[in-house]
Order: structure tokens, then C-alpha cells, then sequence
């Protein structure tokens, strides 16, 4: 694919000595959103912990808009190729919503200007994380802290844009606000790469998905063939 | 009484100095440096020995400060980063510290010698005269200096980015680097801040101790507990328990007896553990219990 944004070749990668996934092979095409479902342990957020250049070990290689990202560290990564919602969130927690937010900027921190339009335009997707912009991040419910983590991660303005698992321990209103956003990044043409275990979710907001069980890829489709419930795949390999 | 309190806040400043040192660097790597001390003795050594051959005595101390913040940034390349290179979670820099501390130790007697040698006099002069108690120059300095440490750091931790960022690898060094933060950067200049502030602990400490290759340990100690009597989470905190250690060990020295400044530390220490394991300043610690109570009976007064 000429165009891809990502391109992941024969990826293994592990935690210490043992490998989580196998041989993964997998693109994310300029300007599209694309879901990694799979079950629980099947090796999804290992997948993006790669990506992001999170762990270390690994074989094969990863090209981020021509770029090979497979050695570079974390925060070079950072630098404009990805950036990351990580499950759970995990936002500073000593730190206001604000900090949270500019520190998603950190590699913008000359232009002044740059940041204080990326933080409009997280502000203008999610009004609520306005009105708490000064509050501990602490303080905020499950879903806004989600709002706050994505916001975090629009800051660095990246090339790819990598969610892992965003509905987790989310109400269902807040997963229905969080859905909204990720559709209208998708709109304004930003490439995701968003693992998930709510096929719903998927095939609102992603074009095409792959599936991973045990470490491997075992199907990918394009959404527009999985019906308006994905009942077949999720039926297929999900359970 | 105030005798007793001014002189303890005095000793307790050097206590709280090496604690934040050790405090520093826990803050944002997780690593305690136990060669804390010894950059604090090579601080000592180094401004005594080039005084002593002639150097003026404010290059003196610079090299002093110096060696031991450079000596921070060693002690991190050689007995903590291979060690977490190999395995992030081990803890086997327990010994490597604690080793590269015995080795300065001991290159330092072969290199000096084990007797005691005379510390430059930083400040002459009468004794200053405070509500009847009386303070030297060198006290108040040191005082001074350790106010405008805590302050001026806290300053910097919450108000500047680069603060910031230390926040934010502190709390989660994973996500910090995947938004772009070098953690071994911040490790290296967390492992030269606090060699830093040893260091002045040690120019500041040095007129009243002599030099000895031997001292850091006592000192290296006395910050530890510092550390565990304020809490190890914020560098902050550590000052405050340097203070709370300094002013008791002045009164168990004065109302109990000389020596007992060698054993009352560790008393103090274990009964902080249990009644509040993570320091009397931190979050659910004993003072801040207290304030809370204070707060709540004065509402309830006012009701």
C-alpha cells in the first residue's frame, strides 16, 4: 500500500523471553480508521506497546509514513509518528486537566501558538474538559478523564493515532460521547488504529478491522461487510 | 528552649538537604542512591584538600559542589542504569549503590589519607543573638539556604515544564516517555540534582564536622531517616523530616544526654513507621491528619 500510514511487517513481540504475537503483518492507510478486535490476552494492547516503542524486544518492523520506528524508543515515537490512549487512561494524576493536556504537547513547546490551537481544538470536541481544565485530574468521572487521555493525545498532533481499548469501565453514555469524537477525528481525516473489544464501537467509527487471537492475525475485513452488528464475526471469533 | 529549637532547625537543615538529595532522585526514578553520603564526603574532601593546597576558597567550594553533582551522574551510569537496563524492575541497585558508596569511601582514604583535615571557615563573625538564643552566621546560612532549597524547588517541580514532566514521570514513567519525555534524560539530571544537594549540604556541614573519608555514612544515614520521617514520595516532605529530626535529636542531646543523638534518630524513625508508614507529611500523615481535625473543629466551633 503506497499510502499507508502504518506499515507493520512480521511483527513479534514479547515481555521478556516469550513472545506475544506472532508474524503480524498489518497497514493503516492515510486518513483511515482501522479496529484490532480480538479476546482478552489475544495480544492486542502489545501490538500498539510495540508501535509506540514501548517494548523493546521485538523482530520485523514498523514503518510510520516511511518512517522505520521498530528501534526507536518511546518518546522519539513520540515525536510526531504516535501517540497513545493507554487502557486504563492513565492520566497524571497529580496534575490539572490543563498540565495533562500541554504535556500532551510537549514536542510543540517552542510554538506557543501551535498549542494553543491544538488545545482550542480539543476544547471544541470536548466542551466538558473546558469547564474542568483547572481541576485536579483526579477529580474527574471515568469518562471525561477518557475525554481528557484522548485530548492528551490530539495534542501531539501525531501522524497515527493509537486508542487502547477508550470504552473500558465507561457507562454506556460515555462510551456514546466518546464514540462522537472518535468518528469526527476520523472525519477530519486523522489515521487511528483503535483496539477494542465492543465490535459496536468498531464498526462505528473504523473502516476496515483485523482480528488477533493468540497472538496472531487471523481475519481481517472491511466493516461495510460485517453487517450493522458485526453478529457474524463476533459470533465467528469473539463469542 | 528556642536555644534548642533554632540549633535543631540548624542541624535538621543538613539533614534535610541530604534527604531531599536522596528524595530527588527517588521522586523520578524510584532508586534510592545509597551513595548519598559518600557524594556528600567527596563534596567535604574535595573543597578541604584544594583549599588546603591554595585554591581560593569560593573555587574551592564550587569544585566541591561540583564533584559531588558530577559524581551523582557516575554513580547512575555505573551502579543503577546497567542494572535497569538489564531488568527494569530489578531492585539490585540496592547493592550497586551501596557498593559504589564503599568504593568512594575507600578511594577516598587511600587517596587522602583517614585523619580528620580542617574545613575552610566559610563565615567569621560574632554569634547572632535571637530572642536571647544564640545563632552563628553559619546556622543562619544553612537554615537559609535549605528554605530557599524547599521553596525554590517546589517552584520550579509545579511551575515550569520541565517540573512538569518530572511530575509526570514520577507518576507514570511509561506514559511520560510515550508523550514524548526522555526518562533517562530526567534520570541523569535527577542523579546530578541530587549530588547537588549534598554537596551543599556538605560545604555547609564541613566547618562543623572537619574532612574525613569517613563521614558521609553518619550522614548518609541521618538523611535516610529524614527521609523516612517526612515521607520519600515528595522532596518536599524530606526537608520537613530533616527538620522534625534535627530538633529532636538537639533535644534528646540536651535533655537526655550527649550520646544520645547516636540512637534517638532511629527511635523517632521506627515509631514514625508505625504510626504513619509513609511519613508525617504525606498524604494521610500525621500532620496533615492533625490540620485536617484542627480544621474540622473549627467549623464545628463556628456552627
Amino acid at each position: 500500500m503506497t499510502d499507508a500510514v502504518l506499515q507493520i511487517e512480521t511483527l513479534s513481540a514479547g515481555y521478556g523471553r516469550f513472545d506475544v504475537i506472532h508474524d503480524i503483518s498489518m497497514s493503516v492507510a492515510n486518513g483511515e480508521a482501522v479496529a484490532l478486535l480480538g479476546p482478552n490476552g489475544a495480544g492486542k494492547t502489545t501490538v500498539l506497546r510495540s508501535i509506540m516503542g514501548l517494548i523493546r524486544h521485538r523482530r520485523g518492523a514498523i514503518r510510520i509514513a516511511g518512517t522505520d520506528v521498530t528501534k526507536m524508543p518511546a518518546h522519539r515515537v513520540a515525536k510526531g509518528h504516535a501517540a497513545l490512549v493507554p487502557e486504563g487512561r492513565r492520566l497524571f494524576l497529580n496534575q490539572t486537566v490543563e498540565d495533562n493536556l500541554r504535556l500532551g504537547a510537549m514536542r510543540h513547546r517552542r510554538n506557543p501558538q501551535k498549542v494553543q490551537e491544538l488545545l482550542d481544538s480539543v476544547f471544541e470536541l470536548f466542551p466538558v474538559v473546558e469547564r474542568h481544565r483547572h481541576r485536579p485530574s483526579s477529580a474527574l468521572s471515568g469518562g471525561e478523564q477518557q475525554m481528557v487521555a484522548i485530548g492528551r493525545m490530539m495534542m501531539n498532533d501525531p501522524t497515527l493515532m493509537l486508542l487502547d481499548e477508550p470504552s473500558l469501565g465507561l457507562a454506556p453514555l460515555a462510551i456514546d460521547d466518546m464514540t462522537r469524537a472518535l468518528v469526527k477525528l476520523r472525519q477530519q481525516g486523522r489515521s487511528i488504529l483503535l483496539v477494542e473489544q465492543r465490535v459496536d464501537l468498531a464498526l462505528k467509527v473504523c473502516d476496515r478491522i483485523y482480528v488477533l487471537s493468540d497472538g496472531r492475525i487471523i481475519d481481517e475485513k472491511r466493516t461495510g461487510e460485517l453487517g450493522d452488528d458485526g453478529r457474524a464475526l463476533i459470533d465467528a471469533y469473539l463469542g | 528552649m528556642l536555644q534548642v529549637l533554632l540549633t535543631g532547625l540548624a542541624t535538621g537543615a543538613i539533614y534535610g538537604l541530604v534527604a531531599m538529595g536522596y528524595a530527588v532522585v527517588y521522586y523520578v526514578t524510584r532508586v534510592i542512591n545509597f551513595a548519598t553520603g559518600q557524594l556528600l564526603m567527596a563534596s567535604i574532601m574535595v573543597t578541604t584538600v584544594l583549599s588546603m593546597h591554595g585554591t581560593p576558597v569560593a573555587l574551592a567550594l564550587a569544585a566541591g559542589v561540583a564533584t559531588s553533582t558530577l559524581g551523582g551522574v557516575v554513580v547512575y551510569f555505573l551502579a543503577v542504569r546497567p542494572v535497569l537496563r538489564f531488568n527494569r524492575l530489578s531492585f539490585a541497585w540496592l547493592v550497586s549503590t551501596l557498593g559504589v558508596g564503599i568504593i568512594l569511601e575507600s578511594l577516598a582514604a587511600v587517596i587522602w589519607g583517614t585523619s580528620s583535615l580542617p574545613f575552610p571557615n566559610l563565615l567569621n563573625g560574632r554569634d547572632v543573638s535571637i530572642l536571647g538564643a544564640a545563632l552563628t552566621w553559619q546556622q543562619i546560612l544553612t537554615i537559609g539556604i535549605a528554605l530557599f532549597t524547599v521553596v525554590g524547588f517546589e517552584i520550579f517541580r509545579k511551575r515550569t515544564l520541565f517540573g512538569k514532566i518530572g511530575m509526570a514521570i514520577s507518576s507514570d514513567p511509561d506514559i511520560a516517555s510515550a508523550i514524548g519525555a526522555n526518562v533517562t534524560s530526567y534520570a541523569v539530571v535527577a542523579f546530578a540534582l541530587g549530588g547537588l544537594l549534598v554537596g551543599v549540604a556538605g560545604i555547609l556541614v564541613g566547618p562543623l564536622s572537619f574532612a574525613n573519608p569517613y563521614l558521609g555514612e553518619s550522614f548518609g544515614i541521618s538523611g535516610f531517616v529524614a527521609l523516612m520521617i517526612g515521607g520519600i514520595e515528595q522532596p518536599a516532605a524530606s526537608m520537613g523530616g530533616g527538620l522534625i529530626l534535627g530538633v529532636l535529636t538537639i533535644l534528646a542531646n540536651t535533655y537526655i544526654n550527649a550520646q544520645a543523638s547516636d540512637w534517638f534518630p532511629f527511635v523517632v524513625v521506627m515509631v514514625v513507621l508505625l504510626v504513619t508508614p509513609n511519613g508525617v507529611f504525606m498524604s494521610g500523615g500525621a500532620i496533615k491528619g492533625i490540620w485536617r481535625r484542627f480544621q474540622t473543629s473549627r467549623v464545628e466551633a463556628k456552627s
